[in-house]
């Protein structure tokens, strides 16, 4: 799996970031406490966590938080625990009520709708992975798998013949009818995700699904949905609080802090412009060539330099550094065959040093 | 500037001194009450005018009310509805035991064997087996029949109020904080007071057995209910939510399964409270081994003593069947394969067929409704006569153990405080305990106390009240000294408890009123068998919380203090027992109400006090009488538990 990482965007495909979103979510606040939603709107709003507390006994655990998210994108929600990181996922179904803002999923207002509607979309739309996994210990694997369309009244065996499907899908046919504790952590997290699989939703919410799991084994799980990913194209929307996870999986990434967003980009954008302190300060010890790619390098080309060895424009400078090496003339970066800039030693050069200062 | 101010905020304020810790200030208070009582001795009793004296003979003239106007041929709808229920408990119980006569004592054997055998395993079954022999040996079939029928009525009549709400409990905090003061009051009433109430409305009878075991045993089911549904893992729940269930489906496919083994714990729980209230029940008409034991206490000692270890044997033995059944039956550790499921249903019919033999075989040949052949009941009594007479021959080394013991603690600790609780004058006990409620505990509570020896006085219950307020302190005061250091030793030491472990767990199984028993012959001085009995049923609660709070303690403050190098005797003294106060407290609390619901049952057997007026009520028809020492042991029991509670009140469910 190791080519994924090689190409920016992680997944290696391109997001049509026009038309319809298909999560739009305009504006959110949480605020936990008594009298909570009365304070968004007012000056009150704006204080700062502490003193929030101290005048209200309320915690905004997420603030004004807005942001798009378009089909088949991986959007990455990253930011240390009481960013207000799994709050704000909860919120998108209403797991948790937002206290104000509005959520559109697919076309859908959430935070208009009704219980019955809401029901609807938890059953088609929207599917969700837990970090404890959340499954259920008195039944087998497949029963787990099937249990959300089970909640949507599908007969047993059409339910069992999906489950069966979805768990070949996840290498975990086998095991179908164990019980969850007979399995490892990892292999109960896939069942997780089989499970919100198995409802073939549109978007895919992870709540931090990999935080306890051990390094070797979220690695194969990482790769696991970037596969997935690849083989069904689902939206997802993915909370972490490992940069190296959202740098692997994102197409965008947002980094929350006290509830709020301090910067929403692409991975080349967090390493290679960090907004402000906090952000440089997480992704200091990010190599940045391991997610630099030639387009964040490239100069435009001076006439006849167009000769040089060709490189997409997507490849990171890592991989293309054997390259650079052996050339005489600096190296095309190429987008749909046309040559759209040019990276030479020096440029590659300066972005190494980079790192280290 | 700010590092000033910091450190003027940060340094600690002078330490009180002793006097004026809390501790200090109980002490005063209690220092000044002798000194009131040496000072105004029998001066200030409970004055006459501030007594209603015409009360007992109202409440008497209600109760002829009541049952002139309940026996005629066409009562009210209220009367219809109270005689409606007797009657269907009445029938309900009567029917269960026709049942099991019905089977015949072979099929009835077969049935319980072998359910337990199916759902609950070898060992469990076994037990059960031998508990069934031991019914037949003792001669007791039909009593244990009775008894049984009436504890199933009860059991099934409290699961069905308390497992729904339970859940209910367990899902909405509203309701949850709605219920728990009334789940609180219902656990502090000793049983004994309400059994006159209760006899007033639905007169003697199985059905105010039923009813009563009912107040007794609802509160546990609930509880652990909600406890289990609140068990479920959250992230289970919002995970069946994300997926689009309903809250029934979430109740349905998630939470009732997942809780089912503290359901059914709640069950067994339910199951032992409800056997331990059917001994009392004996009181006012429920028929079997609790009639045996209280009838026998009187006349025929011996037998007395036979029923009462069959109750034991039938509390253990439901205990175990059932805790095997809940354990077993999880399916979340049964792993259930399909090939698995098929077996077991073949062999749930293989069992069933077994019983229909059994039934079969039974009238085939006449077996008859209950074992009457060949029972061992006469020799039994012989050698539990003979026993009896040994420990009560002033010749016998036991009788020079138990008799000074009895008598030290007559002279040293039950007079001396009877004559400081009768004749302290009332404005100094009565400000006294809501002081200490106060400092201990915080304003309502002390407010409380105060309106609770109000009730007491009012009524004129105060002299005997305050009679039995000292038996219950001299019985708190030695379950304390038995308590807190076997509990810390339990904790301290892992081989002491695994011995302690299934002691404590015979004594929690055991009916109240089983304890009195043996101490009534081993210690006959009126009042020590009640104590004693008090110390032995409160003990193991005691041992158990303190042990649970030793042990909680974290194991971080502990490794700090070994890391300063504490001794083993430092650590417990400076670190666990301080840190572990507070379960040292509730032990304090749980333990005074638990002697206080035996002590007042000392009174069916010399205890005098109020436990004597309630059984004179019962058993003599004084009515009123009985009320009002009902109504006081009722204030007596609130207000030990509001000094007692402490300011942050934790429950038995968070340590157990």
């Amino acid at each position: 799996m190791a080519t994924v990482a090689e190409t920016a965007g992680s997944l290696g495909h391109e997001i049509e970031r026009s038309g319809a979103p298909l999560i739009d979510v305009e504006r959110i606040w949480k605020i936990f406490g008594r009298n909570a939603d009365r304070i968004v709107g007012t000056p009150d709003a704006e204080l700062s966590r502490s003193e929030l507390r101290a005048k209200h006994n309320c915690v905004a655990a997420v603030r004004d938080v807005s942001f798009q998210v378009w089909p088949r994108e991986v959007f990455v929600v990253m930011g240390l625990s009481g960013s207000g990181k799994s709050t704000l996922v909860r919120t998108l179904i209403r797991l948790i009520e937002p206290s104000a803002g509005r959520v559109d999923i697919d076309g859908r207002d959430i935070t208009a709708a009704s219980q019955a509607e809401l029901r609807e979309l938890r059953r088609h739309t929207s599917s969700m992975v837990f970090q404890h996994f959340g499954l259920l210990a008195h039944r087998r694997v497949v029963d787990n798998v099937a249990f959300g369309l089970e909640i949507q009244g599908v007969a047993k065996a059409e339910r069992l013949s999906r489950a069966g499907e979805v768990l070949r899908l996840v290498g975990l046919e086998d095991v179908a009818n164990s019980f969850p504790d007979q399995l490892s952590g990892g292999m109960q997290q896939r069942v997780g995700l089989a499970r919100a699989f198995a409802v073939d939703p549109k978007v895919m919410l992870y709540d931090e699904p990999f935080s306890a799991l051990d390094p070797l084994i979220r690695r194969d799980m990482q790769d696991e949905v970037i596969r997935l990913q690849h083989e069904t194209g689902k939206t997802m929307v993915f909370i972490t609080h490992d940069l190296p996870e959202a740098l692997r999986l994102g197409d965008r990434i947002a980094i929350m802090r006290d509830g709020a967003i301090v910067q929403l980009g692409t991975p080349e954008e967090l390493v290679g412009s960090p907004a402000d302190d906090y952000v440089s300060n997480f992704v200091r010890d990010i190599p940045r060539s391991h997610v630099l790619t030639l387009r964040w390098i490239m100069r435009d080309p001076a006439p006849g330099e167009e000769e040089g060895p060709r490189l997409d424009v997507r490849t990171t400078v890592r991989s293309a550094v054997p390259v650079i090496v052996e050339s005489e003339k600096p190296v095309c970066a190429v987008d749909n065959g046309r040559v759209v800039g040019v990276v030479d030693k020096e440029a590659v050069l300066t972005a190494i040093a980079g790192e280290s200062g | 500037m700010a590092v000033a101010e910091a450190a003027g905020r940060l340094a600690a304020p002078p330490p009180r001194r002793w006097w004026r810790s809390r501790t200090g200030l109980v002490l005063a208070i209690v220092v000044g009450m002798v000194i009131a009582f040496f000072g105004w001795r029998n001066q200030l009793v409970w004055p006459g005018s501030f007594t209603w004296n015409s009360l007992s003979h109202h409440l008497d003239s209600f109760q002829t009310w009541l049952s002139n106007n309940r026996n005629v041929p066409h009562p009210s709808v209220f009367f219809r509805a109270f005689n409606g229920l007797a009657n269907f408990l009445d029938n309900l119980v009567g029917w269960l035991t026709s049942l099991f006569f019905k089977l015949t004592w072979a099929g009835t054997t077969a049935l319980g064997v072998l359910v337990v055998l199916r759902f609950g395993g070898r060992r469990a079954a076994l037990g059960t087996a031998a508990a069934f022999v031991s019914f037949a040996a003792m001669g007791l079939w039909e009593s244990s029949m009775r008894t049984f029928a009436l504890t199933l009525a009860s059991v099934g009549f409290s699961l069905a109020i308390g497992l729904p709400l339970g859940v209910l409990a367990g899902r909405s905090n509203r309701f949850q904080r709605a219920i728990t003061p009334v789940l609180d009051a219902m656990q502090i009433i000793p049983a004994f007071a309400y059994l006159m109430p209760i006899v007033i409305l639905f007169s003697v009878g199985p059905g105010a057995a039923v009813v009563t075991t009912l107040i007794y045993a609802i509160p546990p089911a609930i509880r652990i209910t909600a406890l289990g549904i609140r068990g479920v893992p959250t992230n289970t729940v919002e995970a069946a939510t994300a997926l689009g269930a309903t809250r029934m489906q979430t109740l349905l496919k998630v939470q009732l399964p997942l809780a089912r083994r503290m359901l059914l714990l709640s069950v067994n729980q339910t199951i032992l409270f409800a056997l331990s209230m059917v001994v009392i029940a004996g009181l006012i008409g429920g028929q079997g081994l609790g009639d045996v034991v209280t009838s026998g206490l009187y006349s025929n000692p011996a037998l007395a003593m036979l029923a009462g270890a069959a109750i034991v044997i039938m509390a253990i033995a439901l205990d175990r069947s059932t805790e095997a059944m809940a354990i077993r039956t999880d399916p979340a550790h049964r792993h259930l394969t399909e090939g698995k499921q098929r077996r077991l249903r073949l062999y749930t019919l293989g069992c069933a067929v077994a019983v229909g033999l059994a039934v079969g075989l039974g009238h085939a040949f006449n077996a008859g409704s209950v074992w009457s052949r060949w029972t061992g009941q006469s020799w039994l009594l012989r050698q539990v006569q003979s026993a009896l007479d040994f420990v009560q021959n002033p010749n016998t080394f036991i009788f020079h153990i138990t008799n000074p013991i009895g008598n030290f603690i007559v002279r040293y600790g039950l007079e001396p405080l009877r004559s400081f609780f009768v004749e302290v004058p009332w404005p100094a006990m009565t400000f006294g305990l809501a002081l200490i409620a106060f400092l201990l505990s915080g304003l309502r509570p002390a407010v409380v106390t105060i309106v609770m020896l109000s009730v007491i006085g009012v009524t004129n219950e105060w002299t005997s009240a305050m009679d039995t307020l000292s038996q219950v302190l001299v019985a708190t005061v030695l379950t304390m000294i038995v308590g807190i250091p076997l509990g810390v030793w339990a904790a301290e030491s892992a081989r002491t408890r695994r011995v302690m472990r299934p002691i404590l767990d015979v004594l929690q199984t055991l009916p109240q009123l089983v304890y009195i028993i043996p101490f009534i012959y081993l210690m006959p001085v009126s009042i020590v068998p009640g104590v004693i009995a008090g110390v032995l049923y409160a003990s193991p609660v005691v041992i158990r919380l303190v042990e649970a709070g030793v042990r909680e303690v974290s194991p971080h403050s502990v490794e700090a203090a070994d890391a300063f190098g504490a001794t083993r005797f430092q650590t417990l003294l400076k670190v666990k027992i301080p840190l572990a106060r507070e379960a040292i407290m509730l032990g304090v609390n749980q333990g005074m109400i638990m002697v206080l619901a035996v002590v007042v049952i000392g009174g069916l057997v010399g205890s005098g006090a109020l436990g004597y007026d309630v059984a004179q009520g019962l058993q003599q028809s004084l009515f009123g009488q009985g009320v009002l020492a009902s109504l006081a042991i009722l204030a007596l029991g609130i207000a030990l538990d509001r000094v007692t509670q402490g300011r942050r009140r934790r429950r038995l469910e968070d340590l157990a």
